[in-house]
């Protein structure tokens, strides 16, 4: 995990300019995220169970990141305090990654269902 | 019999052809019929609201073996985690505290016969009724806590029972529910969508279940078959997210009508028990509320904001200026009249409620509807016209004509119960509105005891057991406020021990 995190470091720093989770071409037509870039390297099973066919499941986001509580949230940036998606009053632990992050596409997280105005699009 | 042989077979086929596709080498455990089971547990639950929560700690706590939730969606909680956070509890320690020492269970009932007109179901009320202490028990041992010495009177209710979750949402339940069953062993899994059920004759067996999926896609994911050994027990919510469904029963709800719900209330397996058997009832008796916002998703501030707007302020048309109800009337009266106003190629022309500014700005539903951008400070008519297009001049002769209305206590244009009308003088707090579709109280008929009934025979189908919203023809006509999180939890303590009751009746 360590190795990983690191190698996200160095690639974060060599790609000069790029926000950490910004979407870039990274494969062919296939989009991702500038932090992600040396996964990407290692072909796609990483993320989706070995193989690029399948879905990509949480535990490949918590062997790097750990847990969503585990997470923390640039609180300066919150609309309001209870806008912590990772701490969130209605899930809390109860969330997937998934619901609110999405490594091709630019996604809109599970909160902007109802509150509309407290979230910028991921 | 010939059919329940055919459909193993055929179950199988399915079963085969899907695993080779998807899972090559795994091994599969052949124990039932020709049906090869990816895996077995003893209860399976579908849904994590309220009821499915509910239901999978308690009958882990019975101690019936393994016990497995799955949920389409991801992330824990389906409607029940998105909703307002109100409870409904005769003789909860507020309110004993409050001195209001003469209501109980039966008191509770009594206001929900008036409300179900007729058509409810009094015995099943009772049961929740008199369970309502155990539900509230559950709450507290699982850590959920309540907003300190509140509780209330709320709609249609003729005692103050109603208590809520510190933060106002159901997701103080919700996630305390979850973290509990996590602690105590319960298996829950997301993105596992319920594809189809594997039945036995009159009896569940296990069901098909698209693992990853992807809600709202259908192609994402992959099949496996779980096997259930002692329970299905379905707790997946009602269907008013499903647009064709809700038409389909009720032609009159309007389709420009958005939801309270959480988007996965869509009922699909509702219908496959419906599919096997499972008799429907009351499916087209479908809660609507004339309070929500077009400015926001979900259940959302408006119906609070607009507890301030019906009372002390106005409703507009944006295509005349003009007011068009008794802004007072009860909800089908002002949904329908709300719903009139339209543009010429039929969307809707949603319009807006005004009321007074300064004597509610530290009044927590403005400063929340205002901070998310539901409703707007504007300090003249003018700017109203100019924000909404609305004809000015209309306007200001509605408002001025309503005011003399007001200082008369008299409506002679909707006979308006003007006690509570202020002068409207700006500046104004000013929201827009549009009905929203509420709760589902049709669904699948079960005995007391969470049974599902087969209409063929009107028997039970043997393992199956259905809870909260899904059910149908317990409230009747309409469902009070406050009483739907009351029933989901105290279901789901009744159905641990009707499958423990029924697991020794079969010994």
């Amino acid at each position: 995990m360590n190795k990983l995190l690191l190698t996200a470091l160095l690639s974060f720093v060599v790609s000069q300019g790029a926000m950490a989770g910004e979407l870039v071409k990274m494969k062919g037509s296939t989009k991702g995220r500038v932090n992600h870039e040396f996964i990407y390297q290692d072909g796609c099973q990483s993320c989706h169970q070995g193989s690029g066919r399948k879905n990509a499941t949480d535990s490949a986001c918590v062997e790097c990141h750990g847990d969503i509580n585990s997470i923390d949230v640039d609180e300066t940036k919150l609309a309001i305090p209870e806008a912590n998606p990772h701490k969130s009053l209605h899930y809390n632990q109860g969330a997937s990654c998934l619901a609110c992050h999405g490594e091709h596409e630019k996604k809109a997280p599970v909160c902007a269902e109802c509150h509309r105005t407290w979230f910028e699009e991921m | 019999m010939q059919g329940r042989r055919n459909f193993l077979k055929l179950s199988a086929g399915a079963a085969i052809g899907s695993i080779a596709a998807t899972l090559p080498g795994t091994v599969q455990a052949k124990t039932c019929g020709e049906i090869n089971w990816n895996e077995s547990v003893d209860v399976i639950v579908v849904g994590s609201g309220f009821a499915g929560l509910s239901a999978a700690l308690n009958t882990k706590r019975q101690g019936m073996g393994s016990v497995l939730v799955l949920e389409k969606m991801q992330v824990i909680g389906g409607n029940s985690a998105i909703n307002g956070g109100w409870l409904a509890i005769p003789k909860n320690p507020t309110q004993l505290a409050q001195g209001i020492n003469d209501d109980s269970p039966e008191e509770l009932v009594k206001d929900q016969i008036i409300s179900g007109r007729g058509m409810q179901n009094e015995a099943a009320l009772r049961q929740i009724a008199n369970r309502a202490l155990d539900a509230y028990e559950l709450c507290i041992d699982t850590g959920v806590k309540f907003k300190e010495g509140f509780n209330i009177q709320v709609g249609g209710h003729n005692k103050a029972r109603a208590i809520r979750t510190q933060h106002g949402t159901g997701g103080d339940i919700t996630t305390k529910l979850y973290e509990a069953g996590v602690k105590e062993g319960v298996d829950y899994r997301l993105q596992h969508y319920i594809e189809d059920f594997i039945m036995d004759g009159q009896k569940i067996i296990g069901v098909k279940v698209r693992k990853n999926y992807r809600f709202p896609d259908l192609k994402t994911g992959s099949s496996i078959f779980i096997k259930a050994n002692k329970a299905v027990i379905l707790a997946n919510g009602g269907f008013a997210r499903n647009m064709a469904l809700r038409a389909a029963v009720d032609p009159s709800l309007d389709p420009t009508l958005d939801c309270t719900n959480a988007l996965g209330a869509t009922g699909e397996v509702t219908l496959t028990a419906m599919a096997y058997g499972a008799l429907p009832v009351h499916m087209n008796l479908i809660q609507t509320g004339h309070w929500g916002s077009p400015d926001e998703g979900g259940f959302g501030w408006s119906n609070a904001l607009l507890s301030i707007g019906w009372h002390q302020g106005a409703s507009i048309s944006v295509l005349n200026g003009k007011r068009f109800m008794d802004e007072r009337a009860d909800r089908k009266t002002c949904s329908e009249a709300i719903m009139k106003n339209r543009n010429s190629d039929g969307s809707p022309a949603y319009p807006i409620v005004l009321f007074n500014y300064n004597n509610y700005a530290e009044d927590h539903r403005v400063t929340r509807a205002l901070r998310d951008k539901m409703a707007w400070k504007l300090d003249s008519l003018d700017d109203i016209a100019a924000k909404f297009d609305i004809p000015a001049d209309e306007l200001k002769h509605s408002i001025t004509e309503y005011n003399t209305h007001v200082k008369a206590g008299k409506d002679p244009l909707f006979n308006r119960k003007m006690d509570t009308a202020e002068v409207l003088t700006g500046p104004f707090v000013v929201s827009r509105i549009w009905p929203k579709v509420h709760y589902c109280m049709g669904g699948l008929k079960t005995d007391l005891a969470a049974r599902v009934i087969d209409g063929r025979s009107m028997e039970s189908i043997k393992n199956l057991y259905a809870i909260g919203e899904v059910t149908g023809g317990i409230h009747g006509e309409a469902r009070l406020s406050s009483t739907s999180c009351l029933e989901c939890l105290a279901m789901g303590i009744v159905v641990s021990e009707t499958i423990k009751a029924d697991l020794k009746g079969a010994v």
